[in-house]
């Protein structure tokens, strides 16, 4: 079986680099699955839940708060703004960093519109975090 | 003979500036931690964004000559050259100026077509006003360097102002010299291609941050390049992008511009402290040299004049005796 150098990284580490056999990652237009020969792709992620699954057959599953994806002959790298692994992920944290970030939204009515997108975006990753916390549980209960 | 007085004054002096040279290194020695952390936990980033931008800019050679991205484009006559030159703000750091200054006046050189009326400096760092006194060069703009940086914001006026400069059509290429930290004892100057982004320049400006220390993919990405180049324009790389090659060039190549800024700084960052802290040792131990030195020289006219003293009491007590 063929199978694909996966590697995510960000700036402040590397990931998770890996064999696999299936990359999904959430682009612009919507999910993408990557299978071994691939055509060359570039796409700008949005914040969102990556899964793969390894040559054993086991998945990973990460949340991104966007960035890209390139995929190359059987190679896909990951440029991740900011990436974690799902069980890195504390999840009654996040859930209450996103309600503090709702709040804010609500609360304050003047906004210069840098700070509404950056607490947008905030509330975006809060969001991709608690998916992927979600969607990991779920795996491996089926496990 | 020197007089004790003196000597003991010297010693003195040169021991309180070695306190000051101790004090010196060790906090460029905390620095320098920092920095390293800060150069080491990007590099793996920018090095995979470079190699993605090498790619795209090889895509876009067999895309029938045309370009996918103004940012990717060669330029016929280079007319303009902006040289973004990353120093110190602060001297006491050794050869560490010296050697990024020559590293890139050296370079401007190189290209005699140009002259250097054509390359304008954009200089961070104080030091690196140099460029202007000694080679008398222009200089665009000056931006001022911390001594910890951090974030990636802090690198955004400077991208900007290379965008904009390089779009508009004032510079035709864009150059970063900045210093490669390799170890605490050695740190290599370079100049590297900024834009255009260009696979088929020559190899000691393609620039792979952190070349030499081997770390994670460097050295594997480098002999993969060299081959890449060596068969060069049979690679069929064609991309397809989504939503579409404007938009997500759009978003990605200035960004990664900016990561390939920030690597620089960091890495410049992280040498000029390891520069420091090593000058700083050196000083300390020269300055003990000399202090040891001193005190051997005091205690010698010291002895010399109890000597003297005692043959004057004693020839003073022979002639009374006689």
């Amino acid at each position: 079986m063929k199978i694909i150098k996966f590697e995510i990284v960000t700036p402040e580490r590397v990931v998770l680099k890996e064999q696999v056999v299936q990359v999904t990652a959430p682009t612009r237009q919507g999910e993408i699955t990557v299978l071994p020969n691939h055509i060359p792709l570039v796409a700008s992620l949005m914040p969102g839940v990556i899964e793969i699954i390894k040559e054993n057959g086991n998945s990973e599953i990460m949340s991104v708060s966007g960035g890209f994806i390139e995929v190359s002959k059987n190679k896909v790298v990951i440029l991740a703004n900011t990436a974690e692994m799902a069980e890195e992920i504390d999840e009654t944290r996040v859930e209450e960093a996103r309600e503090r970030a709702e709040k804010t939204v609500k609360e304050i009515r003047h906004f210069d519109r840098e700070r509404f997108a950056n607490i947008n975006a905030l509330i975006a990753k809060e969001l991709a975090r608690s998916r992927a916390v979600k969607r990991w549980k779920k795996i491996k209960h089926v496990d | 003979m020197a007089n004790t007085r003196d000597i003991q004054n010297r010693i003195k002096s040169i021991s309180n500036t070695k306190k000051i040279t101790k004090a010196m290194e060790m906090v460029a020695a905390s620095k320098m931690r920092r920095a390293i952390e800060a150069v080491l936990k990007t590099r793996t980033y920018a090095n995979l964004s470079w190699n993605i931008v090498l790619n795209l800019s090889q895509a876009g050679n067999s895309n029938g000559g045309q370009a996918l991205h103004p940012l990717l484009a060669k330029r016929e006559r280079i007319k303009k050259v902006g040289i973004v030159l990353i120093t110190s703000n602060r001297g006491l750091c050794g050869g560490f100026n010296t050697a990024i200054v020559n590293k890139a006046h050296k370079s401007v050189e190189k290209h005699k077509e140009l002259g250097k009326e054509n390359s304008e400096f954009i200089i961070i760092g104080k030091k690196g006003a140099i460029v202007k006194k000694h080679y008398n060069y222009d200089i665009a703009a000056e931006f001022s360097k911390e001594d910890i940086i951090s974030e990636v914001k802090e690198v955004l006026p400077i991208a900007k102002i290379v965008l904009d400069d390089y779009l508009s059509g004032k510079y035709d290429k864009i150059m970063v010299a900045y210093t490669d930290y390799v170890s605490a004892s050695k740190q290599i100057p370079r100049v590297k291609q900024l834009l255009p982004i260009d696979i088929t320049t020559q190899d000691e400006y393609l620039g792979i941050v952190g070349e030499d220390t081997r770390v994670g993919i460097d050295k594997e990405f480098i002999d993969k390049k060299k081959e890449k180049r060596l068969q060069d324009k049979k690679n069929t790389y064609e991309y397809t992008f989504e939503p579409n090659p404007k938009e997500v060039l759009d978003e990605m190549i200035p960004r990664l511009i900016e990561v390939q800024l920030f690597q620089a700084l960091l890495e410049s960052n992280a040498s000029e402290h390891s520069a420091r802290m090593s000058a700083m040792h050196q000083a300390t131990d020269a300055a003990k040299d000399m202090a040891d030195e001193l005190t051997l020289f005091y205690n010698k006219a010291r002895q010399a004049s109890i000597t003297a003293e005692i043959a004057e009491i004693s020839a003073g007590a022979n002639a009374l005796a006689e």
